[in-house]
């Protein structure tokens, strides 16, 4: 495509692209999200490719590889437009019968469909219970998008947002719509983003900044890598139109090396942009000029924190540095440098494009917009949601999430990545925003949501946690370095079983401090979810410390693997399984856990069939005497 | 680069293994059986300075290697530095590159790479320690990832490792002494769905058993 000259060249360019599209023409899309790519999308997308071409359709149907589309739990996923079919689980092999049935002879594949409780198939990717509730603003898009193809996001209106912004607005108007939307950080804390960018464009200095903060370190969190790997010019041209109102010509994308997915559409889109002169000197005939360098962050959780990222830019340890001064004034080899996470820079182009009274009548009064959650954990519907500010937590798990799997009980639901806490069952029904999260001990955080059900020990997780942030911990403050440390072997000890009573007490005592006097927000928050998992779930403490025993049998040290032998039927699956021979017996004979050898690995639980359940965790108590070796199975009657 | 070590130490014994056998091997470059294309390096040169230095030809031949090899190494690093301009600021970028490359960050290239871009040994060290992409050590040929993200986490992910660390004999961040695998945990993989997750050389099995993992790690060359 030609460099374009001016705002109305790009409405041209779009009308030019429209009119090579026929809407009524059949689209498949593959969706090629890190999810669905691990489970064979691209074997998918080859065969459909080679069928495409067996059949001679070439001319008749479009083929596209899109980003995440989000319900990773049921991926591959295929989509046919324009009657937005969707095929859920599909293998290589699936794809001559789809071709076949469903865009030469027009019928549906029934079996790939998807069957909701009571049986019922859906073919409509709209009408499936895990998209009907969501409002996917930002997050749709990614489906209709070939990340790599600049024509697919121009042709959705894309950069429209950046030419309002650059032809019919003032640096102030752009800066005074995203302060009207109260648009809030989506990083974590929930910062409002305008406030922010009106302290960049105020502070003193010519040379200003503004940066992409792609360094999504939770685990468990993976949306802004959905987003930079789907629809990485949406992040762009957020970006840009925010240097246009901060007054930066120079902007920066700190994102994580492990995401070379990300990294590379990325690259590849500010090329594009480039040379379409959305990027560079003087962008759309506006007089303004700004461009965008990558900075691949080398692994470090600790440089995702705003001062630690500025200083790995500048080739430094990715350590924080005390913000006496905030970083929009001094950031970036001390100059004003404005930051915003994926997210946040992904909902400018809409706020600009539709107003800042659209974006604040959606959420409730404090936040507003959508906010995408990685929903993952113990729920059916693993994958990613965009839902309205204020929905409850109650509609995320159970109406879009599909509830718990294997009938299990909820048990917990843990926001906000390292620095959150764990909500249990009584907190489901309050309304998803930031005030309401942080005033229940948790908080936004970049949105991961994890659920935990009865098999979760909260001790373990809160011990997971620590051990997490205390390895990631920069150790160059004292607090962070030395009180994380403590905590770990607190935890340590409770979960292995030598817990003393005065433990949670110490806990408590170490947290206040690390609140008060850690350097940099990690070490500040560090603290959530212990305290929080001691506020609601103080009675599993409890049990691990004064009855040694693991209520949902995880923590190894307190917890036997027993063979109950009115149960075991001799099928001798756990004996060929066990990886340390740990089991005796044979044919008809009941088998038998030796105490000694057996290394707790889990296995025999996970392969004794449901139908007998022989196999038993035993917390608390000492496990019961074997019978001697050389017992016959107890055969139910009618079971033979 | 210098991941090619393996390369540098198997000639160390050429010249003996070669003087050995018919001189005439057909893998020979040159006709006096010797690696070397450059004539100075010669089995006869070799042994001259040998004797007149009164060290083995063996080691001469390796120090003379690892010379070459230093020669090509400041290259390639050339190359890497100047197309980020020699800018001090893209140490890390650098650094990556070369991790990528190579595998891992040996001694003798940090300090190439700092003198290149004229900052002290001690901010490469610094951040090499720093970041868990880099490693001082040589890496395995096959990467183990298992992913201790949360998700994976509450899905029994420690088991997983157990089972891995038990089966391949090594602990998380170590490398085996064949360097055939490299075991690491991961903090979130971005595959929930499939948790919990191991990954090796960029394919992903979801919660495998002790016979699926052996089966894996066998079909590793």
């Amino acid at each position: 495509m030609a460099r374009l000259k001016s705002t109305a060249d790009l409405e041209k360019t779009r009308q030019k692209i429209l009119s090579k599209r026929d809407p009524s023409r059949p689209c498949i899309t593959v969706c090629a999200g890190t999810g669905c790519h691990a489970l064979g999308a691209n074997l998918v997308y080859e065969a459909f490719i080679n069928e495409i071409a067996k059949n001679g359709l070439n001319k008749k149907v479009d083929i596209r590889r899109t980003g995440c589309h989000g319900f990773c739990e049921r991926g591959p996923i295929t989509v046919i437009f324009p009657d937005e079919i969707c095929y859920l689980g599909i293998k290589a092999e699936d794809v001559p019968e789809i071709i076949s049935t469903t865009l030469i002879e027009k019928r549906l594949v029934d079996r790939l469909l998807y069957e909701d409780k009571d049986g019922v198939k859906i073919a409509h990717e709209g009408d499936i219970p895990f998209y009907k509730h969501q409002q996917r603003l930002i997050f749709g898009s990614n489906q209709h998008i070939d990340p790599e193809s600049i024509e697919d996001y121009i042709a959705l209106g894309g950069y429209s947002a950046l030419a309002k912004a650059l032809s019919t607005m003032k640096p102030d108007d752009v800066l005074d719509t995203i302060k009207r939307a109260n648009l809030r950080g989506r990083g974590g804390g929930g910062f409002p983003a305008g406030v922010k960018w009106e302290t960049t464009r105020n502070a003193p200095g010519d040379i200003k900044y503004v940066i992409v903060n792609a360094d999504e370190g939770d685990p468990g969190a993976f949306m802004d890598r959905s987003l930079l790997e789907g629809n990485p010019h949406s992040v762009i041209e957020g970006l840009i139109i925010g240097a246009y109102a901060v007054g930066s010509h120079q902007g920066y994308v700190y994102v994580r090396q492990e995401y070379p997915l990300a990294v590379s559409n990325l690259t590849l889109a500010l090329n594009q942009a480039r040379e379409l002169g959305i990027l560079g000197k003087n962008i759309l005939d506006s007089g303004f000029d700004f461009d965008v360098i990558i900075h691949r962050g080398a692994g470090a959780f600790v440089s995702g924190e705003s001062s630690a990222l500025m200083n790995a830019i500048e080739g430094k340890v990715g350590e924080p540095r005390p913000k006496y001064i905030r970083t929009a004034v001094s950031g970036i080899w001390e100059r004003p440098s404005n930051l915003n996470n994926v997210e946040t820079w992904a909902n400018v182009p809409l706020i600009i494009d539709k107003g800042a009274d659209w974006f604040t009548s959606i959420g409730t009064e404090g936040s507003k917009g959508t906010k995408i959650f990685s929903l993952v954990g113990k729920v059916n519907n693993t994958g990613l949601v965009e839902v309205p500010m204020g929905i409850s937590l109650r509609e995320i798990i159970y109406d879009i999430g599909g509830g718990i799997p294997q009938g299990k009980k909820f048990k917990a639901v843990q926001t906000g990545g390292p620095s959150g806490g764990c909500l249990p069952e009584s907190y489901l029904d309050i309304p998803v925003d930031f005030d309401e999260l942080s005033k229940a001990g948790s908080m936004m955080g970049s949105g991961g949501m994890i659920v935990m059900d009865e098999d979760t020990c909260m001790v373990d997780v809160a011990r997971y946690f620590i051990d997490f942030l205390a390895d990631e911990s920069c150790g160059k403050c004292v607090p962070c370095r030395a009180g994380l440390e403590q905590m770990l072997s607190i935890l340590d000890r409770i979960c292995n079983g030598e817990g003393k009573a005065e433990d949670i007490e110490v806990l408590e005592e170490l947290s206040d401090v690390l609140q008060d006097s850690a350097l940099c927000a990690l070490g500040q928050t560090a603290p959530n979810p212990v305290m929080s998992t001691i506020q609601y779930f103080r009675d599993e403490y409890e049990a691990h410390i004064e009855q040694k025993r693991c209520p949902a049998g995880v923590c190894k040290a307190l917890i036997s693997y027993y063979i109950d032998p009115e149960k075991c039927q001799a099928c001798k699956i756990c004996l060929g399984e066990c990886p340390v021979q740990a089991i005796s017996g044979d044919k008809n004979i009941i088998h038998i856990i030796d105490q000694e050898l057996c290394t707790k690995c889990n296995t025999c639980f996970e392969v004794c069939p449901t139908r007998f359940s022989a196999v038993v965790k035993i917390s608390g108590e000492p496990v019961p005497p074997a019978p001697p070796y050389g017992t016959e199975v107890v055969r139910k009657k009618g079971k033979q | 680069m210098a991941g090619d070590k393996g390369k540098a130490l198997s000639a160390e014994n050429s010249p003996t293994k070669k003087k050995r056998g018919n001189n005439k091997t057909a893998t020979s470059k040159t006709t006096k059986g010797v690696h070397y294309e450059d004539e100075r390096y010669s089995e006869d040169a070799l042994n001259r300075m040998s004797e007149r230095m009164g060290v083995p030809a063996s080691q001469i031949s390796h120090m003379l290697e690892t010379l070459k090899q230093a020669a090509q190494d400041s290259d390639a690093i050339a190359k890497i530095t100047d197309a980020y301009n020699g800018d001090k600021s893209a140490l890390i970028q650098v650094l990556l590159q070369i991790q990528r490359e190579n595998r891992w960050l040996p001694k003798s290239v940090l300090i190439s790479v700092c003198e290149k871009l004229g900052v002290p040994i001690s901010q490469a060290y610094r951040i090499a320690t720093f970041y868990k992409a880099f490693s001082l050590t040589p890496q395995g040929r096959h990467g183990i990832s298992v992913c201790m993200g949360t998700a994976c986490h509450v899905r029994q992910a420690p088991r997983l490792l157990d089972r891995v660390k038990d089966t391949i004999g090594i602990q998380p961040g170590e490398t085996s002494a064949d360097e055939k695998f490299t075991l690491e945990t991961v903090n979130c993989l971005g595959c929930c769905a499939l948790g919990p997750v191991m990954v090796v050389d960029d394919k992903y099995y979801s919660n495998p058993s002790v016979h699926e993992i052996e089966q894996i790690v066998n079909a590793c060359e």
